[in-house]
């Protein structure tokens, strides 16, 4: 741990003023003509000296506070153990939509309506929840990727982020390829501990040029990731990806997708958003992969002490307030 | 509300010295009703008061004239004590009372034809507030005015200060007023209330309600002694008001006792000045 320092020092050269309330004004204390009369009173010097005491306390919280005390920005090291996972979630206006679903049988309830962020959300905070040891990274994507998370096994701070993918409506624009080259990049650079994945969350598929095609198949085989599909389907119409061979027509931008994940040399695995059982068999077999303790240094940023100096100089003041209510004011 | 409301009658025991006219028994001969005695018509050539039947039987066959004892006027001097403390005073100053007392003796005093004169002092004798004693009908204010004019100050009253007042007019005979709330060391004091032996001393105390009964409700209470300087704090409970109240009580016991041993009463002013309790005063306890 860092020590305390200060943001504005040059404030602390006020310090002397908390010796203020040493000084006696006229003001705090009526004229009598005979104090012989007075009987000495320990209890009222205690509660002079008290009032002095805390009215010092006050002064010197505030101009301590003032000076912004806190412990500078610093980097800890961790230690983790479990597979990276990159979630590349999709953030698209599309994804606002809800899920249309076949009409209820007769006799059964009907399935409520969900949006598919929703679901999605849904599933991913389940599987935060199963995996907090495991290192994640969060990106959203819809034109351009938007970077939420660096690698961390801080699972609060994925969440916080997945949770803030609520707010407001996404574009129209869907760029697959440039959101999967960000969450390749994410790993660039990093060492190897343990098994790596991205989890590709979209409720579409996109139509990627050769070129692309090229650099996503390199850099998954560069980094050693395996890519998982959570495919959201949007109506009954959809198709069901998990029954989809490899050979499939291609047609559909989807299946065109898949097909070309399928032919991929890397890890390769497409689950439906709406089956949970399908999403544990890919944690399992996630984690069956190796698994190194890994070592890495995460910032912490600044921590500021001087709301706690102004809510401390607050309650002394409250005292101070509690204190003087009882002060006569006049004689008889 | 006027003067002559505050008026209050005083008398002075025994005979005086006065020559003018005035209100009290006196030696001088004059006009008057008491008789004093016999003198030749050769010496008080006035033949209005031939008393006959004396004359006739006057050994020297003289013409012989009734004289009679004059009323006189006598001089009253007020010392009045002008320190801090005198200016302390929770809804009116001590010495506006000492003022309204002013007053109404300058009315008093007109009323019978005595002159007044005022010696102030704090720690020492204040030249600035001395006036003579002259009889009129405004003396009265012009002494209220005086007194209520002086500055407040932190002059301490003193002993010393009284000792210097009284070393004015010891030996001359007359009423005094000693104004004063006597908060000053006490040691001493018979000393110099023994010097004014042949006057009717009046010790006029004069306190304030605030500082000789404590606030009803308790809380913290810092004072400041008008003149010391001294600060001092209490958390003010039922015990401690109860030592203050004996402490007042123990200080009245002190000043009654030093004042009895000068065969001297003093009259307490708490609060406001009242006339007719002065008046009653004198009735009960100058004979």
């Amino acid at each position: 741990m860092p020590p305390v320092d200060f943001a504005i020092p040059q404030l602390l050269a006020l310090l002397p003023m908390a010796l203020l309330p040493l000084l006696r004004r006229r003001r705090d204390s009526l004229p009598f003509p005979w104090i012989g009369w007075l009987p000495r009173d320990p209890v009222g010097r205690l509660l002079h000296l008290t009032w002095q005491l805390i009215a010092m306390l006050t002064l010197g919280f505030i101009i301590l506070g003032l000076a912004m005390p806190g412990r500078s920005e610093t980097r800890i090291e961790r230690i983790g153990r479990g597979a990276e996972i990159s979630i590349l979630m999709d953030r698209s206006s599309s994804m606002d939509a809800t899920i249309r679903r076949n009409a209820p049988k007769l006799g059964e309830q009907a399935q409520p309506s969900q949006s598919k962020n929703d679901a999605v959300r849904k599933t991913l905070s389940w599987l935060l929840d199963q995996r907090p040891q495991n290192r994640f990274a969060l990106t959203l994507f819809n034109t351009a990727p938007i970077r939420v998370a660096p690698f961390s096994d801080d699972v609060a701070l994925v969440q916080a982020g997945l949770n803030a993918s609520d707010i407001g409506r996404g574009s129209n624009e869907t760029n697959m390829g440039l959101g999967l080259m960000a969450a390749i990049d994410g790993f660039n650079g990093r060492s190897y501990t343990g098994s790596r994945a991205i989890l590709l969350v979209s409720d579409g598929g996109a139509r990627l040029d050769d070129d692309l095609r090229l650099r996503i198949q390199r850099g998954l085989k560069r980094n050693r990731i395996s890519l998982y599909f959570i495919y959201i389907q949007s109506s009954p119409n959809s198709p069901n990806l998990e029954l989809v061979g490899t050979d499939a027509d291609a047609s559909l931008e989807e299946v065109a997708l898949h097909v070309f994940f399928a032919n991929l040399d890397s890890e390769y695995r497409v689950f439906q958003a709406d089956d949970p059982e399908s999403m544990a068999a890919a944690i399992v077999e996630i984690d069956q992969l190796q698994n190194l303790p890994l070592t890495y240094y995460e910032r912490v940023p600044r921590v500021d002490y001087s709301r706690a100096c102004f809510i401390a100089a607050l309650s002394c003041c409250i005292f101070l307030a509690g204190l003087t209510a009882t002060r006569l004011e006049r004689l008889a | 509300m006027t003067a002559g409301m505050h008026e209050f009658l005083y008398k002075i025991p025994g005979i005086t010295d006065g020559y003018r006219p005035g209100a009290h028994r006196s030696r001088s001969r004059g006009a008057g009703m008491a008789f004093a005695g016999h003198a030749r018509l050769f010496d008080y050539p006035d033949p209005r008061r031939i008393d006959l039947h004396a004359s006739l039987s006057s050994l020297h066959g003289e013409w012989l004239v009734r004289t009679s004892q004059q009323r006189s006027a006598v001089v009253i001097k007020v010392v009045v004590d002008v320190s801090a403390s005198m200016h302390f005073g929770a809804s009116t100053s001590k010495l506006e009372v000492v003022a309204d007392f002013l007053l109404a003796l300058g009315y008093s005093a007109h009323r019978a034809g005595d002159s007044v004169g005022l010696m102030a002092f704090d720690h020492e004798f204040r030249e600035d507030l001395y006036m003579p004693a002259r009889s009129g009908r405004g003396i009265g204010n012009a002494m209220a005015a005086t007194v209520r004019a002086s500055t407040a100050g932190n002059a301490p009253g003193s002993l010393q200060g009284l000792s210097e007042c009284i070393d004015r007019i010891a030996g001359s005979g007359g009423l005094v007023f000693l104004v004063s709330d006597f908060h000053y060391s006490l040691d001493g004091l018979a000393t110099v209330l023994d010097k004014l032996g042949d006057l009717l001393v009046v010790p006029l105390v004069v306190w304030d309600k605030a500082e000789i009964e404590p606030p009803a409700e308790g809380g913290l209470l810092s004072v400041r002694d008008a003149e010391s300087g001294r600060i001092r704090r209490l958390w003010l409970r039922d015990e401690l008001q109860r030592q203050w109240r004996d402490k007042v009580a123990r200080r009245r016991d002190e000043l009654g006792a030093l004042f009895a041993a000068s065969d001297m009463r003093s009259f307490y002013i708490e609060g406001g000045f009242d006339a007719e309790a002065l008046s009653k005063y004198f009735l009960e306890h100058v004979v």
